[in-house]
Parts: C-alpha cells; structure tokens; sequence
C-alpha cells in the first residue's frame, strides 16, 4: 500500500521540482531518473499484487479528503480565471456550476460518508498501472528531445515554458494514479477533473488562437462530463449511503434496477472522457498541442481513463439492459463513423486521433456488452491500442520535426529518408489493424463476445468500421514502404531521447504480441474470474475456469505468426542482393530513379500519385453530423430514461 | 525441351510504319489463330515478356523506345524484326528520319520479312525464337550454376 | 493440438495446394477458350509459366519486394493450413487478410505508377469484401456453433441450409476476392493490357513465379470456404462440397467471361449492400431463430 502512495506522489513532487528547472541539463536527469524510477514501481507494484485477484486496503483519511476540496476549489478556480481572461460565457457558466455543485457535496453530504477501505488493487487497475507507468514516463522521456526541437522551432523571443509542460506531465500521471487506484469515488473524481484541467493547459500550450479555441471546447465537453459524474455522486451518497467503488458495483449488479441513473451518469462521464461521438471534437481538436500530449493525453493514458471507468463498470453493464444499449449503440457508431471518416484525412496527427477514437468505441462498446469475454477483449484493446498508438504518435511527431510536415502525402518514400523511424512506424500501424497482432486478436474476441450477447446491430456496424480501417491504415502503410531513386538519409540527428522511447515503445509492442497468450492467462484472466465469479457481483457469471475468450493455441498460432512478420520486416528487408532496375514508365525514362519521363512534346513530367481519400463517398462534414446527431440522442434519451427510472423504482 | 519454349510470352512494338504488319502481329494473336495454344500471351508489360516483335523502322524519335523496352525485359529475351521495314528500313530506307531496320538499336535475333509480315511468317519466326530462347536459358542456366 | 495441425497442415497444403490451384488455373484457361471459341492452352500451361518465370534472372526495383512476396506467399500457406487442418476459421480468414497487406505493400513499395494504381485499387477491394468475410464468419459460427471448421464434421445437417443468404452474399463477393471480370480493377488475368499489369507491373521472374503460386493457393483456399457450408457429420458430404465448389467455379469463370470490367464506385457500393443485405439479415435472423 505504501507504494501506492509512493506512486502517487512522487510524480507530484517531481511536478514541483520541475516547476522551477530551467536548464536543460538538470531537466534532463530530473526527467529521465524519475521516469525510469515510476517505471520501476509500477512493475514493483504488479509483481506485489499481480497474482492475486484485487486487494481492497483500510485506508481514510481526512486530510485526503480536505485534499480533494482544495483541488475542486483549485481546479474551479482556475478554469474561471481563463474563462473571464479571454471571455468565454460556457466554461464560466460550467465551471461555476461544477464548483458549487462539488462544494455542497463536499460539505453537505460527502464527508459524512467514511470509505473505509479508500485504495484498491485488482487486475484491471494493475495494468493500467503499468500502462502509465511504462508508456507514459516512456512519453516523458521522448518529450525531452521533442521539446527542444519544439523550442527551436518557436520564433526567437518565445518565452520557454518548457518548466510548465513537463510539471503538468508529471501532475497527469499523478492524477491518472489516483483514477485508478482509488476506490473512494470523490478521490477519483478529484483525479478525473485534474486530468481534465491539465489538458485544458496542454491544449492551450502554444497560445496561438485555434489552440485556444480547441483548449477551450476541451475544457466545455469534460465539464460535462465531470459534471455528469458529479450527479453520480450526489445519487451514490444519498440514495446508497456510499461512495466506495467496490460496494457501488456490488449493489448495481445485485440490484441494477435502482442504480440506472448513477451508471447512465457513469457511462456519459465515461464516454466524453473516452471522446465518444459527439464529444469526439474535443479530441479532434486536441491535436494542435504538441505531440508528446496527443501521445499521453490523448491516445495512451487520459483517455483509457474514460474507458477504464466504463470497463470497470460491466459487471453492472451485464444486468442493466438499458445502460447497457446506450453504452453499446454510442460506442458501435462510434467506431463505424470514426472509421469512415478516417479515410478522408491527410493530416496524420487526424487520422490517428479518429482511429484513437474508433477504438475507444470498440473498448465502450466492449464493456457495455460486459460479458467476461468482452471484457477480455476490452482489456486487451486497451493494453495493445495505449502501447501502438503511443508509439505512432512518437514516431510522427519525429518525422514531423525532420520532414517538416505531418501530412501523410509528404511522408513518400519515407523508407528511406528515415529507414529506422519508418520501420517502426510501419510495426505500430500493422499493429493498430492487423492480425496477428495485438488488436486484432482483441477485436476477435470482441467477435466472439458480441455473437454470444447476439448483438446483431454492432456486429454489423463492426464489420463495415473495421473494412475502413483496413482501407486508412494500408494506404498509409503503402505510403511509407514506397522505394523510389536516390532519397537522403535524415534521421542521423533524432535525438538520444526520441529514439530511447520510441525503441522501448517497439519493444513493447513485440513483447506484447509474441506473449499474448501469457498476457491472456496471467493478466487478464485472473481480474475477470476475481471480479466476476464472485457471487456478489454478476451472480457469478464465470467459473475459475474461464481460459480466455480466443482458445489458448489460436494465441499461440498469432503469436507464431507474429514472429514470422517481425522477423520479415525488420530482419527480411532490404536484405535481398538481386540486380536492381528501373521502374516501368510507358515510354522514355527521363530520370527513372526520381520517376520522370519523357512526354509526348519532348518535355520532362514527374509521374505522381496521390493515395486515395474518397471525399465523397466519405464525407467528414456529413458523417460527423450524422454521429453526432445519433449518439446525441441517444445520450440525452437515455438520460432522461435513467432519471425516470429513478423516480420509479 | 525446357520450360522457356513452353510459355513464351510476347510483347509487340509497333515503330514508324504503314501499320500494315502491325495488324497482321494483332490478327496473328487473336483467336483464329488461337496463339495461346502454345502458351503465347500477349503482354503489355517488357517486365513480364520473353519475345519482344518489332514492326517498322527505326527512326530518331522511337529509338529510345525500342532500347528501353528492350532493356526493360528480363533475360533470356529474344526479339523479332517483323516486316521488311524492321528488317532494314524497307521502302523508308532513305527517309529523312529513319534510322534503318530495328537492329540499328538493338540486337535482333529472328527475321521475318514480308510487307506486310503474313501472319503464318510471324508464327515461323516465334517458332525459330522459341529455339533461340531455349538456347539463352540454357545458357542462363549454365551461368547460374558456374557463378 | 489444433496449433500442431495446423502447423503439419500448412506444410501438406503447401503441397497439395499448389498442384490442386494450379490445375485449376489451368482449367479456367481451358474453359475460357473454349467460351471463346478457341481451343486453348495444355492443362498445365500455369505450371509452364511458373516454370519459366523461375528460370528467369532475378531482378527487382528495390531491396524488398521479395521480402514482402515471400511473406505474402507463407502467410497464404499459413492460411490455407489452419483452414484444411480444421482450424479456426477467423483465424483463417485474418492469415489470408494479411498475406492481402503484404502483397499491396509489395506493390506499392515499388514506387511504381502503376503498381500504385494497382495497389490502391486492391486496398479498395479488400475494403469491399471485407464486411462480407467477416459477416460469412459470424454465420458460420451461430450456423454450426464454433468457429473450427472441424466441428463441422460433427453437426447433423449441412449448414446451407440456414445460411443460403450468406451463401449467396459469399458468392458475390468471391468474384472480388479472385479479381475475376467484372470487378479485376486491381490486376486482370486475361486482358494483359490493362493500366499495364496492375500490382504486378513491376514484378518479374521468380518473384511473379510466388505471387502465381499465391493466387493458386488463394483459390483452393476460397472454394474451400465454399465447400465447407455443405459439409455435415456423413464423410460424402465431402465429395458433395468439391462438386459444389467446382460448379461454382465454373460458375466465376462464367461471370468472368460475360461482364465487363466495372468502376470502383459500382464494386464498393454492391458489394457493400450485398453484406448488409445478405450477411447482416442473416446473421440477424440467426441470432433471434
């Protein structure tokens, strides 16, 4: 228990330490020995507790809870502070109702209620634990390099406010400690606003007016969302006498009928923080700040908080049909809309934000399903998507820096100008999409689970969403493994740090692929036969002997053919010594290496080709405004629904 | 007999010309004559093709062509001057423009003359490089084996 | 154990399943001629061709084209084996998507004009048909209640028999996925002359010689999944399947032969409504029957 809260606050202290760091060189061993040490501790903290099914600790207290005033107080604060200095009326509006609304609760209803047991271990915290502390101290560290790049890019007389950038690092994988590992609901939700409030400033970072903007729609859908939580709070402690997790999820399951509003409530917290349709924009938008926050914030860590509170939540899922169907429907469309309008996009940092948000659809609707085999597939989703879309983000952001665009149609022949970075580039998007890897066995045993549930609709919906994904991702793919002429080595001066976590990223990744079935049987497993053979929760849906939703030797033939494919790209190309020739041009080559041949008036023409984006038939502006349409009234019909239903029962 | 006699795979050029032998190359690959009986394809691609038909002359704009479709295809190739014009020039001989016969570009090794090239003299001429292809893989072969 | 069969079945099928596709290949030029009017090619002339081109020099655009094949082809194999051994049939159904990546990314690697279209153009397919194949799997498994083909040897009526609409949707579909007339858009077999070769325009010799091998294996492969809906626990059922699957060979070659070549718009959008139409109302009238 002391670990956790080592785990806790040592990155706070780290946070302030940072604060007032102003040169480079301290920053450097301020950042990468803390970050090495969270590591470290996570892995401590898995191998203390990993083998049992969750530990529940004796901890309260008082000044914790005082704490977590302060921070509301704090966090309230400063979100009028920016909403009076550039006059934004909603998230002054908002953010005034979130203050009130948490005070009287702190004061009025919340401290008469005693969590005894106020932190927690189990499977699923484990591994976001580890999920933190390994990729997002991972992204720290690359942040270091990237943000001197960044630093010198900015024009001259910028003021550097690096010290902030990495304090607020720090602050986020502190706050995402205390989501999951808290199972005092006020604590958490203390942890969920800084998080909040902490992209609101990474958003905004770079100060120009869209980042703003974007800061600012960020900030308007997770006060919302916290919002919602809030009412979550309120109907806990008033209609149950509780605010410990562990007895909420016990009373819904055993009882769904009486907790519809408190989970609808959950489940729309959930999904603006999992930036499910319409809320999407907010993470859309979020791609204007620099790319270690898109990597942290925005694909590995905030926004599994969303989906870790949504998975944790299946159990209650499973016996509540209609927080369930809104769960279900609002994550299949999700997934299907975001998929689509994947295709449509040039800019890179875009199509991996949809594609974060597609899968994210795919977790939701994973956990509303809840059946012990869909949240296999969850938990899988998450673990796979936060270790290869960190990795994407990593990569794009260094090839950014060197090729001075993040557009895909100017990443041509990248397989050379940066063979190294392209490779790993290419390991992450075959990983996003593709069987045997990771993801991909996940969406299998997502398959499975939605068979069994006979979800008909988001079977479907699965089929057509993953048929774009083949499509955005391939192109792409082709986009990079192109080959043509004599093109420049320039990745000699990505710096010691990028490659550092970019390498660990990619390490991570293979580890993970090839030890899937391991995973499987010592991770996963044992968190759903803790959190669902207990008579308590789900009236015991699964036996000690639940194996896995995808058989054991399927895993071991993935993981087989993953080792054949990473031995193909990274070992099988670029190896063979046959006779090397020009391409096919149709008449004279003029320059074949640089694909430039004579026309029919002796001139000179560059054959060119442009990747497919089908506009058209993909539509941005129409899909979005048709997702948002469906899962806005899907979210606020089935409010309405849960707050009657609390009337009636 | 080896395998290279069995599927040989034909791409046609057609230079400066009436285009007389040109039809009869066409009327020769269509299905009255059934060339793919003998496994003969008409490509459109040098990469893939093993007998490269030539018909009409050389001249100072097509040279180019000619070489690189032919430096373009994959050994063993065999090329065939089909028509008198591919042979040497034919009634174009001392055109301003005209080089002469395609074996002022490239190596030729079959010649079918006629104007036009009746198709039963291409059929001969592809029979004749069919042997001569043989002959290249053989040797292919050998090479590969000694290196 | 199923990983050891399918292990000792990749290396039957890298076999048997070369020589089967290749006759195959061989009687679709036959038949073809003769719906021409001609009298065709020898039975073998596929294996001729594939013979030839391994003769051939080896040359290559870029360092790892054949990488990619080679991939391409094993993963092929890989599918085909976890298939005939009575594997898992998404397994299978994931294997073959992947041998599909590496072939684009093959094509595409080459930087080539028109290897370029030809790979977009296969990306377009595979997104076409995709919805399809993974609808046809989800009906196999409510049909015969696992997604192991060997389980089929175990149920007491064939499952054609409620899955006809996902039959049909297959059949559509498999047009595409054997890049038959009319929807060849990313490389045509006959007409040698369209937007040069498609894919393989830069593919020459032994490496063409593995992408031929892989389109055999490919076909056995697919009418394999053809035959398997008429398979129940009687061992004739087996020679039932093979006779179906050649018709429906037949069946594709016809088609091939009588329709033009169509836009991407026409193929992504039928293809699209067939899924939805036959492999969603399928897989929805299963799950409440």
């Amino acid at each position: 228990m002391e670990l956790i809260g080592f785990l806790i606050a040592f990155p706070l202290v780290i946070a302030v330490l940072l604060l007032f760091v102003r040169s480079d060189a301290a920053r450097k061993y301020l950042v990468t020995i803390p970050a090495v040490i969270i590591g470290c501790a996570s892995i401590a903290l898995y191998v203390m507790y990993g083998s049992q099914g969750g530990s529940y600790f004796i901890f309260s207290s008082s000044i914790v809870d005082i704490i977590c005033v302060i921070v509301s107080i704090a966090i309230g604060a400063v979100i009028l502070i920016y909403g009076f200095k550039y006059k934004r009326i909603l998230p002054i509006v908002l953010g005034a109702l979130q203050l009130v609304a948490s005070l009287i609760f702190d004061f009025a209803i919340g401290h008469k209620i005693d969590v005894s047991q106020g932190l927690y271990v189990d499977g699923l915290s484990l591994l976001m634990v580890l999920i933190i502390g390994i990729v997002g101290s991972g992204i720290c560290v690359y942040a270091l390099g990237y943000m001197r790049d960044f630093q010198e890019h900015e024009p001259d007389g910028a003021p550097d406010r690096r010290p902030i950038f990495f304090a607020l690092m720090f602050l986020f994988l502190s706050a995402m400690y205390v989501i999951v590992l808290s199972n005092n609901m006020s604590w958490m939700f203390a942890g969920w606003e800084i998080t909040t409030l902490c992209s609101f400033l990474l958003i905004g970072y770079t100060k120009t007016e869209e980042a703003i903007n974007n800061a600012f729609r960020q900030i308007n859908m997770n006060l919302l969302g916290g919002i919602a939580f809030l009412i979550a709070l309120y109907v806990c402690s008033i209609s149950f006498d509780t605010l410990s997790f562990k007895d909420f999820l016990e009373i819904g399951s055993s009882r769904p009928n009486i907790v519809i509003l408190p989970v609808i409530a959950l489940a729309i917290a959930g999904i603006t923080k999992a930036a499910q349709m319409p809320f999407h924009t907010w993470l859309l938008g979020a791609m204007v700040a620099p790319t270690p926050t898109s990597a942290l914030l925005h694909s590995s860590t905030m926004v599994k908080a969303g989906v870790f509170l949504l998975v944790k939540l299946a159990p209650i899922f499973v016996v509540c049909p209609i927080a369930s169907a809104l769960v279900i429907l609002v994550g299949g469309f999700t997934f299907m809309f975001c998929s689509f309008m994947a295709i449509s996009q040039t800019n890179a940092k875009r199509v991996l934000a949809y594609s974060t948000i597609a899968n994210l659809g795919l977790i939701t609707a994973c956990a509303g399903v809840g059946t012990p085999e869909a949240v296999w597939a969850a938990m899988l989703l998450i673990l796979f998507h936060a270790i290869a879309k960190s990795l994407l983000f990593l990569c794009v952001g260094t090839a950014e820096h060197h090729i001075g665009s993040r557009d895909i149609e100017d990443m041509d022949q990248l397989f050379q100008r940066m063979p190294k970075l392209s490779r790993f580039m290419m390991l992450g998007i075959m990983c996003m999409f593709i069987a045997p890897f990771g993801m991909l066995i996940a969406k299998w045993g997502a398959l499975v689970a939605l068979i069994d549930m006979h979800q008909g609709v988001l079977l479907i919906l699965l089929a057509f969403g993953s048929a774009a994904t083949f499509m955005f991702w391939a192109k792409w793919l082709g986009k990079l493994a192109g080959i043509a002429g004599t093109r420049e080595n320039i990745e000699g001066n990505v710096s010691a740090s990028e490659w550092a976590s970019i390498g660990l990223m990619a390490a991570l990744i293979a580890l993970c692929c090839i030890c899937l079935p391991l995973i499987s049987i010592f991770m996963v497993d044992p968190y759903i036969i803790s959190s669902y053979s207990n008579a308590g929760v789900a009236g015991g849906m699964v036996s000690s002997a639940f194996d896995g939703t995808v058989d054991a030797d399927d895993l071991w033939l993935a993981s087989i053919a993953c080792v054949f494919a990473f031995i193909v790209m990274f070992a099988g190309l670029g190896r063979t010594k046959t006779k090397q020739v020009g391409v096919y041009l149709a008449g004279v080559s003029a320059d074949n290496a640089n694909r430039v041949f004579r026309d029919s008036m002796s001139g000179e023409t560059m054959a060119t080709s442009r990747n497919w984006y089908m506009t058209e038939a993909f539509n941005e502006d129409r899909l979005s405004w048709l997702g948002t349409i469906v899962c806005g009234i899907l979210e606020v019909g089935f409010f309405i629904v849960g707050c009657v239903t609390l009337g009636i029962f | 007999m080896g395998y290279a006699s069995k599927s040989p795979w034909v791409i046609h050029y057609d230079g400066s010309s009436c285009n007389g032998c040109d039809i009869e190359v066409l009327a020769t690959l269509c299905p009255g004559f059934d060339a793919e009986r003998f496994g003969v394809i008409n490509t459109g691609n040098p990469k893939h093709a093993d007998i490269f038909l030539v018909t009409g002359s050389v001249n100072e704009r097509n040279i180019d062509v000619v070489k690189e479709i032919y430096d373009q295809m994959v050994e063993p190739k065999v090329v065939i001057a089909c028509g008198i014009c591919a042979c040497t020039g034919g009634i174009f001989h001392d055109c301003y423009n005209v080089i002469g016969g395609v074996d002022k570009a490239i190596p030729v090794d079959v010649y079918a003359p006629g104007c036009a090239v009746r198709p039963e003299a291409i059929i001969d001429a592809v029979v004749q490089g069919i042997g001569i292809l043989e002959e290249k893989a053989e040797a292919l072969k050998a090479s590969k084996r000694g290196a | 154990m199923s990983i050891v069969y399918a292990l000792i079945g990749t290396l039957v099928f890298a076999v048997l399943g070369p020589v089967i596709g290749c006759l195959l290949a061989g009687l679709d030029r036959k038949i073809t001629a003769r719906m021409q009017g001609r009298v065709g090619p020898p039975l073998l002339q596929p294996y001729y061709d594939v013979r030839k081109l391994f003769g051939k020099e080896r040359v290559s655009v870029n360092t790892t084209e054949s990488a990619y094949v080679v991939a391409a082809l094993v993963f092929a194999l890989l599918a085909g084996g976890i298939f005939f051994s009575g594997g898992n049939l998404l397994m299978c159904v994931f294997v073959i998507t992947l041998s599909s990546l590496f072939f684009i990314v093959a094509a595409y690697s080459s930087c080539s004009p028109y290897s370029e279209i030809g790979a977009h153009r296969e990306t377009l397919q595979v997104m076409s048909y995709e919805p399809m194949i993974v609808l046809m799997t989800v009906v196999f498994y409510q049909a015969s209640g696992s997604f192991d083909v060997s389980n089929l040897f175990n149920i007491s009526i064939p499952i054609i028999g409620c899955t006809w609409l996902a039959f049909f949707g297959l059949l559509f579909v498999l047009t595409i996925k054997l890049r038959k007339s009319p929807f060849d858009l990313s490389m045509s077999h006959h007409a040698h002359q369209e937007i040069v070769r498609g894919m393989t325009t830069e593919m020459s010799g032994p490496t063409l010689a593995k992408i031929e091998i892989m389109h055999w294996c490919e076909t056995v492969l697919f009418l394999g999944w053809i035959g398997m809906f008429f398979i129940w626990l009687n061992p004739l059922s087996l020679v039932l399947a093979i006779i179906v699957a050649v018709l429906v060979y037949f069946l594709e070659i016809w088609i091939d032969n009588n329709f033009a070549r169509t836009k991407w718009q026409v193929m992504l959008g039928s293809a699209w409504f067939i899924a939805l139409v036959c492999g969603g109302l399928n897989v929805i009238v299963l799950m409440f029957v």
